[in-house]
């Protein structure tokens, strides 16, 4: 399709940028480990041997750092960071774009229904994203493997793990586009996506310190946890099924939006 | 003047947000701690631990059981929003003439250009005291129900320092950004990778000190929580190095706005 | 040769079937108004003119007709089929050149041309070659880069190159030299002929005077009058201008007379009525120069202004 297409290479470049950038990420931190390793490996002793409560007060009791997973963990909030900020933005500025533009009346004067131009445009981010995720995984699976020296990582936590960013981006692309739809207009993509994320961030990781609470639930970033997902061999899936009704209820909002929308005149 | 003002009112409302973020970040996270303050429970258990491990752990400081030690956990995430705040509002306000295209109007009137980025400067600097304000009243505020002592005044003043470092440093760069680069629409989202990549670093030295010297190139590690806490003061080498960076992005600023060709 | 008016020996034209057909259209933004219960009939084959003063709701129908926003009621049928509920459909038969052209960035003209041909259902790329060349379009060259008229003619290709049979034209030739003002108008006229339909919006009057077979004037968001040319101007003043040594104007203020002015030797003033009456009334002075005209559209629309 003609709309795939374009949209699609618009987004090739910061798809690369993301990519690499996420790429030197994994890559430089995953080369830490050992070092890490050596200075962390009499801590976890320590902790293993402390009381639970004193855990829980100083938010360690689910961080597992003695093994090369856990340490990816680590990283794996960074990066989820990063590609919730790449989501966002592909969200955001979907269909306002054409809006800032001023591009919009060309596009919707053509022959086409503002359904297909919204699925056409969606299909092109859900593309970009996932081949972001996949060189994602790669890159994981790769270091991963090359700097576990002589530990053995298990499969199943570390797939759990690396298959959760579909969902976890399907999350910002379609709440940015919901909110996009809402306001008059966007001017800039960049505060909002950044609002969204790093708040959403926020909640999540200033619980985490100090203790479970109900807000964290809107949060990606809780539904996905690392450090759960690693300790419990599983998805949190009560809370990875509110994140995607989360994300279906605010596609099907912002199709029925977009399909109303009045569209301003640059004049 | 006018051109201040006019600037002060076109960023209310995202002044407003911000705010109200900061507060609903406060909100929760004290009520959060409400759980954790003088709890018996913790409170003996911190009793019961050997004084070296105490030591090793940094447990005095950052004990949750006092809002002091609580203080020391959030100060990292009120330092992030702040952060964030201030390179929106940078980048953004310098960018947005170009962005707008505005450009023809703004820029044709009678007056020079520096005089246009010191009025905006001046307006998001006024945004970040506001900002840094009410964190600060906030927290204070907040923390009356929790028996703060002078160490934690002492504690939260010189954060407040901290803070503005950090604000001053990454406004900079955000005007910096929107004034030199030709592709005005890059300029957010540079400030926003360049924040990112400092964060990044800030959490690379927690890691591994084989890369500790990263700290130079995050502004989130300039100032040590520890030592804010105990000493109550900040590292001076750092300070000057913030005003280094702010020096000279600003002078970046003023030159290459004065000297670019302006596009629609 | 009537200008607008279809070339009675093409078979396929039907002078009663209407291409266009606006029911008691009605768009508010909120408080302000757009239109209000504006009605009227383009019909196939004609050149329809729509004008009236700025923030009148020329764009706002037009906007309507190409369901980029929603009527607040009534209801705009093209084709026979609503504007709204087939709007891909009809679509596909419909040529829009807006009144500012905003393209995506980074795209050569071909690109931006090719892309807009990909929508519609007919391979394009003879006749955007055409068009090109008669527009005196440089294909290659980004769009970012054109001035402001040469931009424009970029929307006149894209909303002619795949030959539609609706043709809406919304301030088509702001910032056009004269001599591609004067091209562009062929080319309508040339598209015209082939059995389009046009709906020329328009303030600039003599455009419209030269191009329409018939014309509506919206004021406020409402329509003022339907007319064909020729019967607004008809039925209107004509305007006499007379030269003379020793002229008394008082002999011309008789009943039909208006806008009196006497200036150095040059009598003018607009009058409707009985013309023999006017021409007796010259042939008793003594003129050394006389005449009379019909009222521009723009002089007939003047009165409709205030």
């Amino acid at each position: 399709m003609n709309i795939f297409k374009y949209e699609f290479k618009t987004k090739l470049k910061s798809m690369i940028t993301w990519s690499l950038s996420i790429y030197a990420v994994i890559l430089i931190f995953m080369s830490l480990y050992q070092n890490f390793a050596e200075q962390t490996s009499l801590m976890a002793e320590m902790m293993a041997s402390f009381p639970r409560e004193l855990l829980i007060a100083f938010g360690m009791e689910d961080m597992d750092w003695s093994t090369i997973l856990g340490f990816y963990g680590l990283a794996f909030v960074f990066v989820q960071i990063c590609l919730g900020i790449q989501a966002a933005n592909y969200g955001f500025g979907l269909v306002s774009l054409e809006e800032t533009e001023w591009t919009a009346d060309f596009l919707l004067s053509r022959p086409v229904s503002r359904r297909q131009i919204m699925t056409s445009k969606l299909l092109a981010a859900v593309t970009a994203l996932g081949l972001t995720e996949i060189f994602i995984w790669i890159a994981s699976l790769v270091y991963l493997i090359i700097f576990r020296g002589d530990e053995l990582i298990p499969l199943e936590p570390m797939l759990l793990l690396l298959f959760s960013l579909p969902l976890f981006q399907l999350f910002f692309l379609t709440v940015g586009m919901l909110v996009s739809l809402l306001v008059k207009r966007v001017r800039s993509v960049t505060p909002l996506s950044m609002g969204l994320v790093f708040g959403l961030y926020t909640l999540n990781a200033f619980g985490d310190m100090i203790g479970e609470d109900s807000f964290e639930i809107l949060s990606p970033f809780q539904h996905f946890e690392p450090s759960y997902i690693v300790k419990y061999n599983s998805w949190n899936m009560p809370q990875v099924t509110i994140g995607l009704v989360i994300s279906l209820l605010a596609l099907a909002a912002s199709y029925w939006l977009y399909g109303r929308r009045n569209i301003a005149s640059a004049v | 003047m006018n051109i201040f003002l006019r600037e002060l009112r076109a960023n209310f409302k995202s002044l407003l947000i911000w705010c109200g973020i900061v507060i609903l970040f406060s909100v929760v996270g004290y009520s959060k701690f409400s759980a954790y303050y003088n709890n018996p429970e913790l409170l003996a258990v911190v009793d019961a631990m050997p004084e070296a491990m105490i030591k090793a752990f940094d447990m005095d400081s950052f004990n949750l059981t006092t809002v002091t030690g609580f203080y020391g956990i959030m100060i990292n995430y009120v330092a992030l929003m702040l952060s964030i705040a201030a390179a929106m509002w940078g980048s953004d306000v310098v960018a947005k003439e170009e962005r707008d295209r505005t450009v023809e109007f703004a820029l044709t009137l009678p007056v020079r250009r520096s005089r246009l980025i010191s009025a905006k400067l001046a307006a998001v600097f006024v945004n970040c005291m506001l900002l840094l304000f009410v964190s600060w009243a906030t927290i204070i505020v907040m923390a009356q129900n929790y028996a703060p002592d002078t160490q934690f005044y002492n504690f939260v003043s010189t954060s407040l320092w901290a803070f503005f470092f950090m604000q001053m440093i990454f406004l900079a760069l955000g005007i910096f950004l929107g004034a030199v680069l030709k592709q005005h629409k890059r300029a957010g989202s540079l400030a926003v990778s360049i924040l990112l990549a400092a964060y990044f670093a800030s959490i690379l030295t927690e890691v591994s000190d084989k890369v500790s010297f990263l700290r130079y190139f995050t502004p989130f590690k300039y100032f040590d929580a520890q030592l804010m806490l105990r000493e109550a003061r900040l590292e001076g080498g750092f300070a000057l190095l913030s005003l280094l960076i702010v020096a000279v992005a600003l002078a970046g600023a003023y030159i290459a706005y004065s000297k670019r060709d302006l596009y629609i | 040769m009537e200008l607008g008016k279809a070339n009675k020996t093409d078979a396929v034209r039907d002078a009663n079937k209407s291409i266009i057909e606006v029911s008691h259209l009605t768009k508010y933004y909120g408080k302000s108004r757009g239109i209000v219960d504006i009605s009227f009939n383009v019909v196939e084959g004609e050149i329809f003119g729509f004008i009236g003063p700025n923030g009148a709701g020329k764009s706002t129908t037009i906007r309507l007709f190409m369901s980029l926003i929603y009527p607040t009621s009534g209801q705009a049928k093209i084709f026979g089929k609503d504007c709204i509920k087939y709007g891909p459909e009809i679509r596909q038969e419909i040529g829009y050149l807006p009144s500012e052209v905003f393209y995506y960035e980074g795209m050569k003209v071909r690109d931006l041309l090719k892309y807009s041909a990909s929508f519609y259902k007919k391979d394009c790329t003879k006749r955007i070659n055409e068009l090109a060349s008669l527009m005196e379009l440089e294909l290659d060259r980004r769009i970012d880069d054109l001035s402001y008229g040469n931009k424009k003619k970029v929307g006149i290709v894209q909303g002619l190159l795949h030959q539609p049979k609706l043709i809406v034209l919304d301030e088509p030739t702001a910032g056009l030299d004269p001599l591609m003002q004067h091209n562009f108008f062929n080319l309508i006229r040339e598209e015209n002929k082939r059995g389009a339909t046009v709906f020329f919006s328009s303030h600039i009057l003599s455009e419209v005077q030269r191009l329409c077979s018939r014309v509506a004037i919206i004021k406020e968001g409402k329509i003022m009058r339907i007319q064909d040319i020729k019967t607004l101007q008809r039925e209107n003043y004509k305007k006499v201008r007379i030269v003379a040594e020793n002229l008394d104007p008082r002999r011309f203020e008789v009943a039909g007379v208006a806008n009196l002015e006497k200036v150095d030797g040059t009598l003018s003033f607009f009058f409707k009525g009985d013309i023999n009456l006017m021409a007796r009334l010259i042939s008793e002075s003594r003129v050394t120069d006389a005449t009379i005209e019909d009222l521009s559209l723009e002089e007939i629309f003047m009165h409709y202004y205030k």
